[in-house]
């Protein structure tokens, strides 16, 4: 290093950032030269405590993994299960757990935009789109009873229905959702400080996208339409009529974009499940013994393909739980996206990953 | 003798001083809490800026054991008796015409970025890159918007001097406009308000240009390593530079009294000025923060280049041609 260049510590406590990590940056006038990633500082040991927990409990427990995605990861540890012992979800079960994952794909999405709009220092569109999120909160407390975990899945199906009181609730919560929803794309489509900040920064290409193996959105406002919705489908996703998003300009902008553009097609995909919705049971009583025998689940979490892989030796707590995060995929891909940027841009770059630590280091 | 207790008084009392701080200390308070209205926010009350100083004032202050100490404590009281020098010799429109010989543009310019180098001196002193940054962030920010101002400063004087040559004196320069109406009604000087009024969100570093310190990228920079009293001077210093701004462009566009004469006239001349105050206060500051987010240093620097020093040295140039 020559004396031009100096540390910049970036973390693990950081406004700029959500949750703890450590960026060691080496910055040259305002410009990075390098980066380097730390983490390990919010380890919980949750992989070796699902194992001493039954599989019942580890429900409880991968809710807890993170709040944003906290109905992706009980949901696909059941799908695991379910995958391993041979369970068939209702399938109007099937319809509920889509709703869940959409609605929290929603305010997920929601939440990362918004935090964008602060970094770059637009407090008042931060407010706007929290705002909007919460009409999206009040949907999930309405419905669910809970603003952040729904406590909705359960192995073999879902814990509460959706009848004719909290039905219409939901579906008019997405009225009343759809319009801001498009007032706000137009915002951060045209407004001149937004694309002034965020246009042609974080550049990923294509090709490093594919080198990177990203997912989510990052993969898809790079050109890679990956979507485990589509390339993989599970619950009931065949039967839905929605679209997977794509961009080709893999800079921050267009990442943003693409999750505002997601949240409406969240929006068409909760009301078809609500029209479509069939009568039935929600749940199945009697769950078999889990047999000895190892499975995998994975789905489309609101930033990415969320992976678990499951090994049972017959007795009732599993061998080995293990899970695949999207920001795991994702954070590699902030060596190539943060190279000679701007110090300005870090948080606005790492933002657009939508990093969630909590789930990474679990 | 009586010259030394006069400019005492107004370095102390009015219109520096006492006067300033509660001044700034209201502009602060409506400031953030007509922003938390245009936010849909409830806000915090109109006092609270004065609850934030007695907090700070009853906190340690933490020194960082790699920071300049001597600088580090001497920074925040430069830029705050800097600032009230300059709120000292700010004259205000049928109350006060200023202490004799003071009121001067070219002193000005040297009081205005007395502030920005107390928050320079800060940022270096404090041994953080953060500071660092702030440090080179400030300056490069001084430079773009000191151009609009000096340009600014010679278009109004060129105006005001007319074929006499310059006029440099705040109190001429209020004269002139209390014969000749205000500045900002003139349409030469259209463009050089515009330019003046671009200028105090640069130099308040709001909006676009909360740049400096701003605190998703910098942790707010300078004043990253500062804590307790030390913070609160540096928030005071930064209230009283508004004061200071906002009635240095009253007084350069606007300074017509209300009514004429003293008594009570007085007072209301005073109740004129500070809702002037607030008026450019909700423009330049207030709204312009509430819809505009944070450009980079680059873009930030490019808009005083591009835009503002231009409008300044159009009027400059027209003031010329007119003389």
């Amino acid at each position: 290093m020559t004396s031009t260049t100096y540390t910049l510590p970036v973390g693990p406590l950081h406004v700029a950032l959500e949750e703890p990590m450590y960026f060691d940056i080496q910055v040259e006038g305002e410009t990075v030269r390098s980066v380097e990633l730390a983490a390990g500082h919010v380890h919980r040991g949750m992989e070796a405590l699902a194992m001493q927990r039954n599989y019942f409990q580890n429900v409880t427990l991968t809710e807890r993994v993170c709040s944003l995605c906290s109905n992706s990861h009980p949901c696909t540890y059941c799908m695991a299960v379910e995958n391993l012992s041979g369970i068939l979800v209702p399938q109007r079960a099937q319809y509920l757990r889509v709703i869940a994952d959409e609605v929290k794909r929603i305010a997920s999405h929601l939440f990362n935009v918004g935090i964008m709009a602060h970094l770059t220092g637009f407090d008042s569109l931060f407010m706007h789109a929290m705002e909007i999120r919460e009409i999206m909160q009040d949907a999930k407390e309405g419905v669910y009873g809970n603003r952040m975990n729904l406590g909705q899945c359960i192995i073999s199906g879902c814990r509460r229905d959706i009848d004719d009181s909290t039905g219409p609730f939901l579906l008019g919560q997405l009225e009343l959702l759809k319009p801001q929803l498009d007032e706000l794309y137009g915002v951060f489509e045209r407004d001149p400080l937004i694309r002034t900040r965020t246009r042609g920064i974080g550049l990923l290409s294509f090709e490093a996208a594919k080198r990177h193996a990203v997912v989510g959105p990052v993969a898809r406002a790079s050109g890679v339409a990956y979507d485990v919705r589509r390339k993989a489908p599970y619950a009931v996703y065949p039967d839905l009529d929605f679209e997977v998003q794509t961009d080709t300009k893999g800079d921050v902008h267009s990442r943003a974009l693409l999750r505002l553009r997601e949240a409406v097609e969240s929006v068409k995909i909760i009301k078809q499940c609500l029209r479509q919705m069939p009568e039935g049971p929600i749940n199945i009583k009697a769950i078999p013994p889990i047999p000895p025998g190892e499975a995998v689940a994975r789905s489309e979490a609101p930033r990415g393909e969320l992976f678990y892989y499951l090994r049972s030796d017959g007795k009732d707590t599993p061998q080995r739980l293990k899970w695949r995060v999207p920001t795991y995929m994702n954070w590699e891909a902030l060596q190539d996206m943060l190279a000679n940027c701007q110090v300005a841009d870090i948080a606005l770059i790492v933002n657009s990953i939508d990093p969630c630590i909590s789930c990474t280091e679990r | 003798m009586t010259d030394i207790l006069e400019a005492a008084f107004a370095i102390l009392i009015f219109p520096g001083g006492l006067f300033a701080l509660a001044l700034g200390l209201f502009l602060k308070g409506t400031d953030r809490k007509v922003l938390a209205r245009l936010q849909r926010r409830v806000g915090p009350p109109l006092y609270q800026p004065v609850l934030d100083i007695i907090k700070l004032m009853t906190k340690e202050t933490l020194i960082p054991s790699t920071a300049n100490e001597v600088a580090f404590r001497l920074a925040p009281v430069l830029g705050l008796t800097g600032v009230l020098v300059t709120a000292a010799v700010m004259p205000i429109g049928g109350v006060w015409s200023g202490v004799n010989g003071l009121g001067d543009l070219l002193i000005l310019l040297y009081l205005l970025p007395i502030p920005a180098m107390g928050l320079m001196l800060a940022g270096g002193a404090s041994s953080s890159p953060y500071g660092a940054l702030g440090f080179s962030r400030e300056m490069c920010l001084m430079f773009a918007y000191e151009m609009p101002l000096i340009a600014s400063f010679l278009a109004v004087a060129v105006r005001v001097g007319g074929a006499t040559g310059s006029l440099l004196s705040l109190p001429a320069i209020m004269d002139y406009q209390f014969q000749h109406g205000p500045l900002l009604f003139d349409p030469v000087m259209l463009p050089a308000a515009l330019a003046l009024i671009l200028f105090i969100p640069g130099t308040m570093g709001s909006g676009l240009f909360d740049i400096p310190e701003a605190e998703p990228e910098v942790i707010e920079g300078p004043l990253l390593e500062y804590s307790g009293p030390l913070l609160a001077v540096f928030h005071l210093m930064s209230v009283v530079k508004l004061v200071v701004v906002l009635e240095l462009a009253v007084a350069l566009l606007c300074p017509n009294p209300l009514v004429a004469g003293g008594g009570a006239g007085v007072l209301a001349n005073l109740a004129w000025h500070i809702c002037k105050c607030l008026v450019l206060l909700m423009v330049s500051v207030t709204c312009f923060r509430a819809a505009t987010g944070r450009l980079r240093l680059d873009q930030g620097f490019s808009f005083f280049v591009k835009y503002t020093s231009p409008l300044a040295l159009v009027s400059l140039g027209l003031a010329f041609m007119l003389r």
